[in-house]
């Protein structure tokens, strides 16, 4: 593939990935992933840990080399000057310990290649913004958690990038904090920037992103523009708040349903129609609440699709933490 | 605006040696190793009180009339100030002037000491033993010169003291060694020992750099902006740096210290007349020469497997094991050095000394103790510029995996599948 002049640089899609395959010995990683971010979206790369996010990531990023297929970035080879256009956030956050705050910021940014003074200015703008400036001389090793994850963040925006690669960005933050990063990766994508970002929680996922790629078990299970994906659904979702016994629930139409404290979330089978679950509720004699056909979560989606739940704490906690296990000793 | 590697590794050459150089263990090591061998060459002489204030003013009573006309200027040679008592008034007056503490004391020589050399020396406190040394030296050497004829003296005497034995070395036609094969033999093994140090110490620098980076986590932050050869050269290349500092701070205040500060703080300078032998012991300009590529090859060979064994590791224990493949690389030519500097010729010493691995430390015990042929000269730099490449083409691959590698340490057949891989 040739670079393009610049104009039409814009159309293309700011990543793309063609059967990338990545193994780690006996290990598939990455299997036959088919990737396409288009520029400007906010893009969900989901699927429970294990599942080879992290290995995709590094590819784009050039850190890993894929065993087979192509990936392009903003429409040609991933070279050196396309990266340095991209803010990575890796999911293993890392500073220099002993390094005071301002000159690892600034380190950063020069190895991108923005000039001292400028890296200087803008460190010194973010810290302001993120209230650190009062720590930007104290060694990364003496601030807290919480304010290092900041100064990590900070370090992969300085450069202000034109594809923002966020490795689960959230994680290990409080909610006001989450706040905060959320409001700046929104302010990026309102300046024309591509956000990927990856993460194991679908509920974030299904607040953010303008479109997803859900995989699983180094497998894509689909992918393609959220709000599109829930219309093709065929799967319906009635959602009942309900006082009294739930043996109406179970029945013809019905694939399954979740217990919720106010009454029962019930899945229908596809082409399903609500109208005999409402029937049976009213028959049933039950006092009702609330009858809302509703769209289907992410992590509906997921689960129909990969057969797997992906998230849902607890078990899904218990399910990740089991193929965190699974994935140990391998990058 | 985009970034080259001619941007980006001095980047991280300057991170990794300003990081270095300002932590309070390099300057310790750095300022406080000189203070620290100069303060033990001077304290115990300011406690014997021989140091800069001790009295080095005597008084010579020469009861034969023939001995104090030499020994006098024997005596100021040694750094001593010789005032001539002429009579026994003055005698007294010496003494009690020796007993106030004003002078150090008084040099009684007599008929005895034209006999068998002996004399009295009358003070308050014995001076030194290295000013006894100097007194008896001085009072034996002139009563045997009086006993001997005098155009006769400097020859008898040097006969006396025995001659050097002078190597000349055949194909080496300019130099002349006068110290009999010492000196080379001393800079072979204080270079070599000198060499085998720091390469350990540089080496296990830049495996600690390198493990941190790994535990820390900061390598992948890195890795996306530049690539891993670019990360290891920046690391390696600064640790080296931070170690040229260190040694030439070394070198630096030993000439300061040998030049200035210790003539000037030792007032008995006369009394360490091997000081005057010290330039034939310094090695020759092509010597340094050799030593500074020994150092700089060396140090890229180890180093560059001294970082693949730290990017191998995940813990401070692991890499502690793993690196003694690595650190017998060094040692073991150093154990070796010992048989090849008494027999340089021979082909052990030449086969170890052609083997790259070897060279730094055993060739270059070689070429400061003999003539080595330019031919196996030849072989030996390319042998270890060949090393380098080798060394830098595996470990970087090692490195460029492992360096994002957590859990356990890769066994001899995974990291074969990672250089073949990578």
């Amino acid at each position: 593939m040739h670079d393009r002049g610049e104009g039409e640089f814009m159309t293309e899609p700011a990543i793309l990935l063609r059967g990338v395959v990545k193994d780690f010995g006996e290990l598939r990683a990455v299997s036959e992933l088919d990737l396409e971010v288009p520029r400007g979206s906010i893009y969900g790369l989901l699927g429970p840990n294990g599942s080879g996010k992290t290995t995709t990531i590094r590819m784009i990023m050039g850190i890993l080399e894929p065993d087979q297929g192509s990936i392009s970035l903003f429409g040609g080879d991933p070279n050196r000057s396309r990266r340095a256009k991209v803010g990575y956030l890796p999911e293993e956050r890392g500073l220099y310990r002993r390094m005071k705050v301002l000159e690892q910021l600034i380190f950063l940014a020069r190895l991108r290649g923005i000039p001292r003074a400028l890296a200087r200015e803008r460190s010194e703008h973010w810290l302001a913004r993120l209230g650190l400036d009062d720590r930007a001389e104290k060694r990364v090793e003496d601030l807290s958690k919480g304010m290092q994850q900041k100064v990590q963040f900070i370090g992969t925006v300085l450069h202000e990038p034109e594809l923002l690669i966020l490795d689960e960005p959230f994680s290990g933050l409080d909610p006001i904090n989450q706040d905060v990063l959320e409001s700046i990766v929104w302010e990026f994508q309102e300046r024309g920037a591509t956000i990927l970002f990856s993460t194991h929680l679908m509920e974030q996922a299904e607040r953010m992103c303008e479109s997803v790629c859900l995989i699983s078990g180094s497998k894509k299970v689909l992918d393609g523009d959220l709000r599109e994906l829930k219309r093709a659904e065929r799967m319906g979702v009635v959602v009942v708040d309900f006082e009294g016994g739930q043996d109406w629930v179970a029945g013809p139409g019905v694939e399954d349903f979740d217990e919720t404290p106010t009454g029962v979330r019930i899945r229908l089978l596809d082409d399903a129609d609500p109208q005999p679950i409402l029937e049976r509720a009213l028959r049933a004699g039950i006092r009702i609440g609330r009858f809302e056909v509703a769209q289907p979560r992410l992590h509906e989606i997921f689960v129909k699709h990969a057969g797997a739940p992906a998230d849902t704490p607890p078990e899904g906690l218990r399910r990740n933490q089991e193929l965190e296990v699974a994935s140990e000793g391998r990058p | 605006m985009s970034a080259s590697p001619m941007r980006t590794v001095p980047i991280l050459i300057a991170r990794e040696y300003l990081q270095r150089v300002r932590t309070k263990g390099f300057v310790l090591g750095t300022i406080g190793a000189p203070i620290f061998l100069l303060a033990i060459v001077l304290i115990p002489q300011f406690l014997a009180g021989d140091g800069i204030l001790a009295q080095r003013e005597i008084a010579l009573v020469d009861r034969t009339g023939v001995l104090a006309e030499r020994l006098a200027p024997r005596l100021e040679d040694g750094g001593f100030e010789v005032e001539l008592v002429a009579d026994a008034e003055a005698e007294d007056r010496a003494i009690e002037r020796a007993r106030e503490g004003e002078i150090s004391g008084v040099l009684v020589v007599d008929e005895r000491t034209l006999q068998d050399g002996s004399a009295t020396f009358r003070g308050l406190d014995s001076p030194s033993t290295l000013r006894q040394m100097a007194l008896r030296q001085a009072v034996n050497q002139t009563a045997l010169a009086v006993r001997l004829t005098d155009d006769a003296d400097a020859s008898l005497l040097a006969l006396l003291q025995g001659g050097g034995l002078e190597m000349d070395r055949l194909g080496d036609e300019e130099d002349v060694d006068e110290t009999g094969g010492l000196a080379g033999y001393a800079v072979g093994f204080i270079g070599a020992f000198f060499l085998y140090f720091v390469l350990l110490i540089y080496g296990n620098m830049v495996l600690r750099s390198v493990l941190e980076e790994k535990t820390g986590r900061i390598a992948e932050v890195v890795l996306s902006s530049v690539p891993a050869w670019e990360l290891m050269l920046g690391k390696i290349v600064g640790v080296g740096a931070v170690g040229l500092t260190q040694i030439l701070v070394w070198v630096l205040s030993a000439v300061l210290i040998l030049s200035l500060g210790v003539p000037a703080a030792i007032p008995f300078l006369g009394e360490m007349e091997f000081l005057a032998d010290l330039p034939a012991f310094l090695p020759s300009a092509w010597v340094l020469a050799f030593f500074i590529v020994c150092f700089i090859m060396g140090y890229f060979i180890y180093s560059s497997l001294f970082a693949a064994v730290g990017a191998m590791c995940s813990t401070e224990e692991e890499a502690q094991q793993a690196q003694l493949p690595v650190m017998m690389l060094i040692i073991v030519p150093f154990i070796m050095l010992l048989p090849v500097l008494e027999a340089p010729d021979t082909t052990f010493a030449q086969l170890s000394s052609l083997f790259p691995f070897f060279t730094p430390i055993i060739m270059f015990g070689r070429v400061a103790v003999g003539t080595v042929p330019a031919w196996e000269l030849g072989v030996s730099v390319v042998g270890m510029a060949a090393a380098i490449l080798a060394v830098a083409w595996v470990a970087g691959r090692i490195y460029r995996v492992g360096i994002l590698m957590q859990g356990k340490r890769p066994t001899l057949p995974e990291l074969w599948r990672w250089v073949r891989r990578a």
